[in-house]
């Protein structure tokens, strides 16, 4: 009789645990999806990238062949990318279409579990003969079991640089491509108040892995490719050097100050977009911003009045020959990214609809090529520069159209195949080295990270 | 008459009135028992038999592992750097809300113009959410940030530093953004806490001749130790638990010199999508935690049974 009040508050909490139990398993549990109209719906699309603006245009080309499917896209950033996706695709409200890597922590493996198969879709489009007729590297990258889990959408290069021509021609500085005609374009900057070369290697995007990539090809052409098959060692004396180097760009008034504490996106993407920064090194997503549209879009979200903010003419340039031996300057690809399609979507066959429209028709890959920041995957689709108004068409026009030779002809491995833990310890090493610490300290943490990354 | 047995009487006339007089307590506390117990407990429990397993948080494939996860934190370079991270932030965080804290709430226990207008200055910072004050905070300790741009003009130039890319410098920002940060909260508590000392006991101080520091020393500092527990137990609790400073401000670096526990736990649950050995970190954590808040306590307790 005593405890009778005492049990009843026991049976009471065990019965709200299991009701909270059942609660969250019902919460957690996978839905059965209705694939919907094919032609109608709304569809929601998350990414990293294209911007905004970019995307608006995409939508809009779509949106003229199926006038019925809404798509709200909505861009991430790209530090949070992973960490928003995986709960929102574990709950039955995720997004319809969300865009994957080909590695890394947000890749088309990574999420392969819950992506639709696209295999027979995509049959349907472009023929049982599909895999001839878009980039083989995406087939392979998103073919995850069998299953095509995204279906690739473009690819992207880095390895090369951009300059504010601007600052150049003001200053009488020639494009630098042996490692001391960078030291002396640099010390004229310098003597007139700027940076040189800006870099941010705080965060986790990693964009210091491409300078990394550029300075070793200029060691050792050939040794990346090697390092990411498992062929080579990370603790192989080109490394070293390599990293001695990066420790010297700064030593010699290349490499700006600071670069620790900053990050690429927003900190140095801001500052060379609104002029403050002579030179950066970013892939060949940047040319979007050699596009009048693009670069105001880009300096009102960096907080900037465009209308009057001095445009910025960007050029491509190649990545000087730092180590001096004479090895060509290179441009490393990868498929960037694939649509998949949340295999949970409520409006599934609207949203393969657009997934596969992206990448995979001649208009959507039309307009996404014409966006610049991204390069067609789908054969016989070519950037239209004379539908493009450049900033500056006549400084701009031949080195685009160079820099998109390069990149079609390009076979180097950008970056897939690199394990986060591989990715984290070549910024960490890059980090150590600005810091003052010794390169030939850094290359065993290197190989560790690949081994276990693996 | 025949008298009714007096059992009689007690049984029919004790029990009804006893049970109207004692409300049933159960369905008020049942919302609250249901989450704590239901979503708290559970939600431990789930994280501890994650820590056994080798899984990405995603695929269906999940490799039970037992205390793997365990012993490679134990390995972990980056762990131990994390708890002495955590260590030093507990210690200069601590004495420096403290400090602050009990400077600011006796001001303004003293006769002051605007009162209201520094209380509510002081406490603005708490109602400011991080993610609006991390980028200000990195364009002040920018290269060419506010920071150094105002050293520069007082004529301090030799001071300027590259306060996000050295190590020491950015444990030092992301310290004094969180303090700045928390300072009002320890202020309201300590302004609170000295509302409740007795003004005879000051009266009869000053009296006596005691100035304003020996009074503060004296009967104000000791009379308000609760509160200092109490914050060196939040101050312990928010040293293991930060996140959102170094995270947005420095991004656990630069090599990992702003590293904390709930940065490590974000990255490799995440980033490496190793959410076993997320879950162990997190487990250590709560661990840590209670403690941290255990140790505290006692060591009040013993303190004060001393003084008496």
């Amino acid at each position: 009789m005593r405890f009778s009040h005492l049990k009843r508050a026991a049976v009471a909490a065990v019965a709200g645990a299991v009701l909270v139990s059942l609660g969250l398993a019902g919460c957690s549990g996978g839905s059965t999806a209705s694939a919907g109209s094919a032609t109608k719906g709304t569809v929601n699309w998350w990414s990293w990238t294209p911007d905004n603006d970019l995307a608006g245009r995409e939508i809009a080309e779509f949106n003229k062949q199926y006038p019925d499917i809404k798509v709200n896209y909505k861009k991430v950033p790209i530090d949070n990318y992973a960490a928003l996706l995986r709960p929102a695709l574990a709950s039955n409200s995720g997004p319809d279409v969300f865009t994957v890597n080909a590695s890394g922590s947000f890749s088309g493996q990574t999420f392969a579990a819950y992506a639709y198969d696209l295999t027979p879709d995509i049959k349907k489009l472009l023929g049982s003969d599909w895999k001839s007729k878009i980039a083989p590297t995406g087939v392979k990258a998103f073919t995850i079991k069998g299953r095509l889990v995204a279906a690739e959408w473009a690819k992207v290069g880095a390895g090369n640089m951009w300059i504010n021509q601007e600052l150049f021609t003001k200053y009488n500085v020639q494009v630098p491509k042996t490692y001391a005609e960078w030291k002396t374009a640099c010390a004229t900057f310098r003597a007139n108040g700027l940076g040189c070369f800006a870099e941010g290697l705080s965060g986790t995007s990693g964009f210091i892995v491409d300078t990394m990539h550029s300075i070793l090809d200029s060691v050792k052409p050939g040794l990346w490719s090697d390092l990411l098959a498992g062929k080579a060692k990370w603790t192989d004396p080109a490394v070293v050097q390599a990293y001695q180097l990066l420790a010297n760009m700064q030593k010699d008034g290349i490499l700006d100050e600071g670069g620790n504490g900053i990050m690429q996106y927003p900190d140095v993407n801001n500052s060379f977009l609104t002029g403050k920064v002579p030179m950066v090194q970013m892939g060949t997503w940047y040319q979007q911003y050699a596009a009048t549209n693009s670069l105001e879009a880009a300096v009102k979200g960096a907080g900037v009045d465009p209308a009057t903010t001095p445009k910025v003419t960007i050029i491509p340039i190649d990545f000087p020959d730092v180590a001096g031996k004479g090895n060509p300057p290179t441009l490393f690809t990868d498929p960037d990214a694939g649509q998949a399609v949340n295999a949970k979507s409520k409006n599934r066959a609207a949203a393969v609809t657009f997934a596969l429209w992206l990448g995979n028709t001649k208009e959507g890959q039309q307009v996404v090529a014409n966006n610049l920041d991204e390069f067609p995957t789908l054969n016989g689709v070519e950037v239209q520069f004379d539908k493009v108004t450049l900033v500056n068409p006549d400084a701009q026009s031949k080195p685009l159209a160079e820099l998109t030779a390069k990149l079609k002809a390009a076979t180097e491995v950008r970056s897939y195949g690199i394990s986060a833990e591989l990715s984290q310890a070549l910024i960490t090493a890059a980090q150590n080295v600005i810091g003052g610490k010794s390169a030939s300290d850094q290359v065993a943490a290197i190989q560790t990270a690949a081994t276990s990354g693996q | 008459m025949t008298a009714l047995p007096q059992s009689v009487g007690a049984a029919t006339t004790r029990s009804p009135r006893r049970r109207a007089r004692r409300p049933a307590g159960l369905p008020w506390i049942l919302p609250a028992l249901v989450v704590s117990v239901g979503i708290l407990y559970y939600c431990i429990g789930y994280t501890a038999y994650i820590s056994t397993l080798d899984w990405d948080g995603a695929s269906p494939l999940q490799e039970f592992v037992g205390g793997a996860n365990y012993l490679k934190m134990v390995k972990d370079p980056i762990f131990w750097q994390s708890l002495q991270h955590t260590v030093i932030f507990f210690v200069v965080s601590f004495a420096l809300r403290v400090v602050l804290g009990f400077v600011f709430a006796s001001l303004l226990h003293s006769r002051l113009y605007l009162r209201t207008f520094y209380k509510v200055l002081i406490f603005i910072p708490v109602v400011l959410a991080t993610a609006t004050v991390a980028p200000v905070f990195r364009l002040i300790y920018a290269p060419t940030g506010t920071l150094n741009q105002l050293l520069e003009a007082v004529g301090l130039g030799s001071l300027t530093q590259l306060w996000l890319s050295n190590g020491a410098f950015a444990l030092f920002a992301v310290i004094t953004i969180q303090v700045w940060q928390s300072t009002g909260v320890s202020f309201v508590l300590y302004y609170a806490a000295m509302g409740q000392i007795e003004p005879d006991i000051v009266e009869a101080a000053r009296l006596d001749g005691a100035g304003d520091f020996r009074v503060l020393r004296s009967i104000v500092w000791p009379g308000v130790r609760g509160t200092t527990i109490a914050l060196a137990i939040l101050t312990a609790i928010d040293s293991l638990k930060t996140f959102d400073v170094p995270f947005l401000v420095t991004s656990g670096g630069p090599s990992f010199a702003t590293e904390f526990l709930g940065t490590q736990i974000y990255r490799v649950s995440i980033a490496y999508a190793q959410v076993g050995y997320g879950g162990s970190l997190s487990i250590v954590l709560l661990v840590l935690a209670l403690a941290a808040a255990i140790l505290i306590n006692v060591t009040a307790r013993r303190r004060e049974r001393l003084d008496v």
